[in-house]
């Protein structure tokens, strides 16, 4: 019984340590073929056009919606020490460190990078990958470098993109609902935020596109057994990119706070 | 030397042997068809050449070079005097069948865009395909995907083709189109080719040499005159059609009589 325990335990170890060093290597050779000729300038234009524009919408609805009723949550809570002004303040600050970076990060994980592995996760079902191969192309070059890229480029745009309508978000409630004045809003919403914070947003969301690419086009390079395969592709992209987002963000917000 | 230098292959996923001691050689401007039922190798021996696969034992060399010891560089500069057919073609679905046959011209070759036109247009007229370069692969029949298939492949001017099931699964007069197509490629091109196929009377008419594998080993591999006289009772069974013999690990129940089936 113990050394069946044993047994599963060294197992599962050894999985993880197999899986671990498969997506370090395969990071590794994505960061190398960055820098390879031919660069394929369409291929990352597609990819912006796929990753950024159109994720414009869904980006801008959850970051209004989530300043709103963060700016709701304030304004009762404060309310209740007399303190209304400062719940602008704290507005911006969440806004500018936490929720724009990981709304963006998180939204994008499910909408481009689930996108990411069932496009790759069918080339792979239907040797589509092969023939890349079998055409002396590196799937790699090919496939994951522009939509790094173009990860990497996107998810920081985004989140100031997120910056700005959560401004509105607040506005909308602090000002419109709450009776706050816009002026001292406007004014109060940058007060405690400094240019290390805008900075801080942006390292964030850097690290969070390279998160949401590699993830996905791994979990879509590594695709096996048809259909079912190509389903969970997604589903293990969201998942897991999701988690290492929240991690991520853990130690980014300790480290770059010091 | 031989253009295709096939040693010793043995390739295994888990317990199940795939191939074993495989030897094979094709020499330049040879066309070799490999026979064999389902699942006994005949793709993972193409996928070794190819360096697809890494093999267990023994080498594929492909112009003397040893596949499996090549850079990853090294090896794209052989992939690029090797044109793969797939099985289900392959094509890439997001792309028309222009951009499909362009796709290699366009990575490897530095040509202008009229002359990539021009051998598109070429390669798409060699294959019966000529007028589609707009269509996508998702509006193309299975016999068209292959046609067009072959044409991405010998886009770059081969010397080698490798040709994996083309005719399975379509139809009879499909499939003798596909024969033919690959027969003219033979003479136009002057190809070395390897040629995966159950469909013998295709077979025949291309071959220079047949091999079958038969539970992961090269049983036979000579002259299509000499193979169909071959006695080993496999490759008569094979040639027969038949389901009772040896070439089945698991054969069916013995055959009713027409009288009993209709009983």
């Amino acid at each position: 019984m113990v050394l069946t325990a044993i047994d599963k335990v060294g197992t599962a170890v050894l999985k993880a340590t197999d899986t671990f060093g498969d997506f370090t290597v395969l990071a590794g050779r994505t960061f190398t073929a960055i820098f390879k000729r031919p660069f394929d300038g369409k291929n990352l234009l597609n990819q912006l056009q796929s990753v950024g524009v159109n994720s414009i919408p869904v980006v801008v609805l959850t970051s209004l919606a989530v300043s709103m009723v963060f700016a709701v949550q304030l304004a009762f809570g404060f309310k209740q020490f007399q303190a209304e002004g400062l719940a602008s303040q704290v507005e911006g600050l969440a806004i500018m460190r936490e929720l724009a970076p990981v709304i963006t990060g998180l939204m994008l994980s499910g909408r481009i990078g689930s996108a990411m592995a069932a496009e790759l996760g069918t080339m792979q079902v239907t040797e589509q990958i092969d023939a890349l191969e079998c055409l002396a192309t590196d799937p790699i070059h090919y496939l994951f470098v522009p939509r790094l890229l173009a990860s990497m480029l996107v998810v920081p745009m985004l989140t100031v993109v997120s910056v700005y309508v959560g401004f509105w978000g607040g506005y909308l409630i602090l000002v419109g609902v709450e009776g706050q004045s816009a002026y001292v809003y406007g004014n109060e919403f940058y007060k405690l935020l400094a240019f290390r914070d805008l900075r801080i947003a942006l390292i964030k969301a850097l690290v969070f596109g390279v998160i949401i690419a590699l993830v996905g086009c791994w979990k879509g390079y590594r695709t096996q057994g048809g259909a079912e395969g190509v389903g969970n592709a997604p589903t293990s992209s969201v998942v897991t990119s999701s988690l290492w987002i929240l991690i991520a963000d853990f130690f980014l917000t300790k480290l770059l706070l010091v | 030397m031989a253009v295709i230098d096939v040693v010793n292959l043995s390739k295994a996923f888990g317990p199940k042997v795939v191939l074993s001691n495989v030897n094979l050689q094709v020499q330049e401007g040879e066309s070799l068809v490999v026979l064999g039922g389902s699942g006994t190798g005949k793709t993972v021996l193409l996928r070794n050449i190819m360096g697809l696969l890494t093999p267990d034992s023994g080498h594929v060399a492909v112009e003397g070079k040893i596949i499996a010891q090549l850079p990853r560089e090294e090896l794209f500069q052989v992939r690029q005097s090797i044109g793969m057919c797939f099985q289900m073609a392959a094509l890439f679905d997001s792309m028309t069948v222009f951009e499909n046959v362009a796709f290699g011209l366009r990575r490897h070759r530095k040509m202008r865009e009229d002359e990539i036109r021009a051998r598109v247009e070429e390669c798409l007229s060699m294959v019966g395909m000529k007028g589609t370069d707009q269509l996508k692969p998702a509006e193309l029949s299975g016999g068209m995907k292959r046609r067009v298939g072959f044409a991405r492949a010998i886009a770059l001017k081969p010397k080698i083709l490798l040709f994996d099931e083309p005719t399975t699964g379509l139809d009879p007069v499909m499939t003798d189109v596909i024969g033919r197509i690959i027969l003219d490629l033979k003479h136009e091109l002057g190809v070395t080719s390897i040629t995966i196929t159950h469909d013998l009377k295709s077979a025949f008419e291309i071959a220079d040499r047949i091999a079958l594998i038969f539970r992961g080993e090269c049983i036979a591999c000579e002259k299509p005159a000499d193979f169909k006289v071959n006695p080993h009772p496999v490759i008569q069974q094979f040639l027969r059609g038949d389901a009772d013999g040896p070439f089945l690990q698991d054969p069916p129940p013995p055959k009713r009589s027409r009288q009993e089936a209709h009983s």
